[in-house]
């Protein structure tokens, strides 16, 4: 009786599809994968079975996270998933492949284990990677803590005894989305970096780590901030590769970057709050040094990143979604719609990704067992590049993942940090032999 | 530890090349049976689940089992003048066979499944005599032609799968396996009407057939002629 009860409650439990997450399991594809990857590489090797324990205590703190993705007539939804797992297994060379979301059980996170590593790989549409990174270091916690570790609850490190807090399953969009105005979306056609395709779920990830102290020396030289100056290098190597190459057209070069609205609107959820901003410099207009690209990154942010500028974007976006007239449509047809607009429009709307999760914050017992973090973004549709940004103490990973051979971005983006006098050591899974 | 003599970064101990530029590091002091450097990714690569299509096929089964249930007892109760379902239940099975390896099924060979396929259309066939005069037709023309083709199309396969496959040996195994086909049903078209047995119209298309397969022979046996073939009508 209590068991028949017990089950009608968890099925009547269902989320909705945050705002943003609505487009990525539309556009899961054998060619597009909006999976993330959070690593965190600790200083003694991963212990599976422990590792196991952990997941399965750990994800119970996480209702939104253990979850399956559901179709239904007009939208998907996520269904809490009870299904035996997720299981965590030795870590692959290709991560972030996609996820069929009918595969592994239904669950559309996965936990990999490889020496010292713990990767996490979560969809989209669960959260951002602010979510994924609460999910990822609590795991780590309770893991440290089965091997006798003291570790508080602080951060990202969430209490697993603790019952969830339902702010922490709110659509946060839904509630800011307030401005009595609509911003244009920007829409341009960019610069797009060609390139030869892998085949089938191959990613090549190449890291750069370096000194934060180094970084944010010489990006105080500039007078810019760490993020600004990356931004900086990345639309300078891309618009350094544009030149190199035979174009009919020159093109506007374009980052798309998240930012974390957590920052401006308080809110407590783990799934996805972030906004877009696309800073760029155009070359029809001139030829850019890297002071005046610096510049102009510092300033741009300086205009745009703020609460009026990203609120006006969340009312934008809500807007479409809102629409009574699209949301009676059903669901095979929004995909269709989705997807053209994503594959024709919002893909070409910039040439690369960066995304900074800036300095981690983590409880001061658990400093002493974690050496760093790394992030990587899944496999985009086009040919470009993806950068992800995390430090954590003194070291700041650079991560780039990519689903073609050439690495002339990546070239050029490291060789400027070279020049600029910052140490960079490089790793990567890379086949050389296939190149020649 | 070694540095890209291009990009000037450090490399990892495992990179044979800079994985920027694919120059690749020398270190003349390195001593050459040193240990394996530790590896900073593995080396297994994943692959994604194949999804089990459980719930179409019992949708499908379903849909076809209780379209045959609900015929054959109006035919019984209600409609009872003619043996109507028949048709229709055998188009339900045959279709049930035929997605057997698509989606209830996925681990049979597809030797076996095209069999399964043969065997289903023949007993639709026969079913068919149940509300036709006589069964002649059947043994004397429908079983004999669902054998040929079952048992044609097996060749097929068999060829695909154990000689070197191309579109132009593709094109070779079904130019040859046409004039066969269509002389055997010449033949049992006679045999069944009691006429002589001739060759007249299967004669054109073993003809044009025998043409085409002699000019594909050339191109195949010649690799330039291949090689000019594949680049021409590549798409």
């Amino acid at each position: 009786m209590t068991k028949n009860i017990k089950r009608i409650t968890e099925k009547d439990n269902w989320y909705k599809l945050d705002l943003s997450a609505i487009v990525y399991p539309t556009l899961q594809r054998k060619d597009f994968s909006s999976v993330y990857r959070l690593s965190v590489v600790l200083k003694e090797t991963i212990q599976p079975t422990v590792l196991q324990q952990a997941v399965d205590i750990a994800l119970k703190r996480f209702p939104t996270y253990k979850v399956a993705i559901r179709k239904g007539l007009f939208w998907r939804y996520l269904e809490p998933n009870q299904r035996p797992g997720p299981f965590v297994k030795p870590d692959i060379r290709n991560s972030c492949m996609p996820m069929p979301f009918k595969a592994n059980n239904r669950y559309v996170i996965r936990v990999y284990y490889y020496d010292r590593r713990i990767s996490f790989e979560s969809h989209h549409s669960l959260g951002d990677g602010t979510g994924g990174m609460c999910v990822l270091q609590t795991i780590t916690a309770v893991y440290l803590r089965l091997l006798g570790a003291r570790i508080s609850n602080q951060y990202f490190v969430l209490d697993v005894e603790q019952k969830p807090d339902s702010g922490e399953f709110e659509d946060a969009y839904l509630r800011y989305a307030n401005a009595k105005v609509r911003p244009a979306r920007p829409g341009e056609k960019t610069y797009r970096v060609r390139g030869t395709k892998e085949p089938f779920y191959t990613l090549n990830v190449i890291n750069g780590i370096m000194s934060v102290k180094e970084v944010s020396a010489v990006a105080a030289n500039y007078h810019a901030t760490i993020t600004e100056y990356f931004n900086a290098v990345l639309l300078y190597a891309l618009s350094k590769k544009q030149e190199s190459e035979w174009h009919l057209k020159i093109r506007p070069v374009k980052i798309a970057m998240p930012v974390n609205l957590r920052r401006f609107f308080p809110s407590k959820t783990l799934r996805n709050f972030i906004s877009m901003i696309y800073p760029a410099i155009d070359p029809r207009l001139g030829d850019y040094t890297f002071e005046e690209i610096i510049k102009h990154v510092h300033n741009y942010m300086q205009y745009y990143i703020n609460d009026k500028f990203l609120r006006g974007d969340i009312t934008t976006n809500a807007a479409t979604q809102q629409n009574p007239l699209i949301r009676i449509v059903p669901l095979f047809i929004k995909d269709f719609v989705v997807r053209q607009f994503y594959t024709k429009i919002q893909d070409c709307n910039s040439s690369a990704g960066l995304t900074n999760m800036g300095a981690l914050k983590v409880p001061d017992d658990m400093k002493p067992y974690i050496e760093r973090f790394d992030i990587y973004m899944g496999q985009p549709f086009s040919s470009r590049t993806n950068c992800a940004i995390v430090s954590f103490e003194d070291i700041l990973t650079i991560n780039f993942a990519s689903s073609i051979i050439e690495a002339d971005v990546e070239r050029l983006f490291f060789r400027k940090l070279v020049q600029d006098g910052i140490h960079v050591k490089i790793e990567s899974n890379r086949d050389m032999e296939v190149l020649e | 530890m070694s540095y890209c003599v291009n990009c000037g970064v450090e490399l990892n101990e495992d990179l044979t090349f800079c994985p920027l530029c694919n120059t690749p590091v020398v270190n003349p002091a390195a001593h050459p049976v040193s240990v394996p450097a530790h590896s900073a990714f593995p080396k297994e690569k994943g692959q994604v689940d194949v999804v089990k299509r459980k719930d179409l096929a019992i949708l499908l089964t379903i849909v076809l089992s209780s379209t045959a249930l609900t015929c054959g007892l109006l035919n019984l109760f209600v409609f009872n003048h003619m043996l109507w379902s028949i048709p229709i239940i055998g188009v339900c099975v045959v279709l049930w066979v035929l997605a057997i390896p698509a989606v209830i099924y996925t681990k049979f060979t597809l030797y076996s499944s095209f069999f399964l396929d043969g065997i289903a259309v023949g007993f639709y066939l026969y079913a068919l005599t149940y509300i036709t005069d006589g069964n002649q037709w059947f043994f004397s023309l429908a079983m004999p032609i669902v054998i040929l083709l079952t048992l044609l199309l097996e060749i097929f396969l068999f060829l695909c799968i154990h000689l070197p496959l191309s579109s132009l040996t593709t094109a070779l195994y079904i130019f040859a396996e046409i004039p066969i086909f269509c002389i055997c049903l010449e033949l049992l078209i006679d045999n069944f009407i009691g006429s002589a047995l001739r060759l007249s119209w299967s004669a054109i298309v073993l003809t044009i057939c025998a043409i085409i397969i002699i000019a594909l022979i050339t191109v195949l046996s010649r690799s330039r002629l291949r090689n000019e073939v594949r680049r021409r009508l590549h798409f």
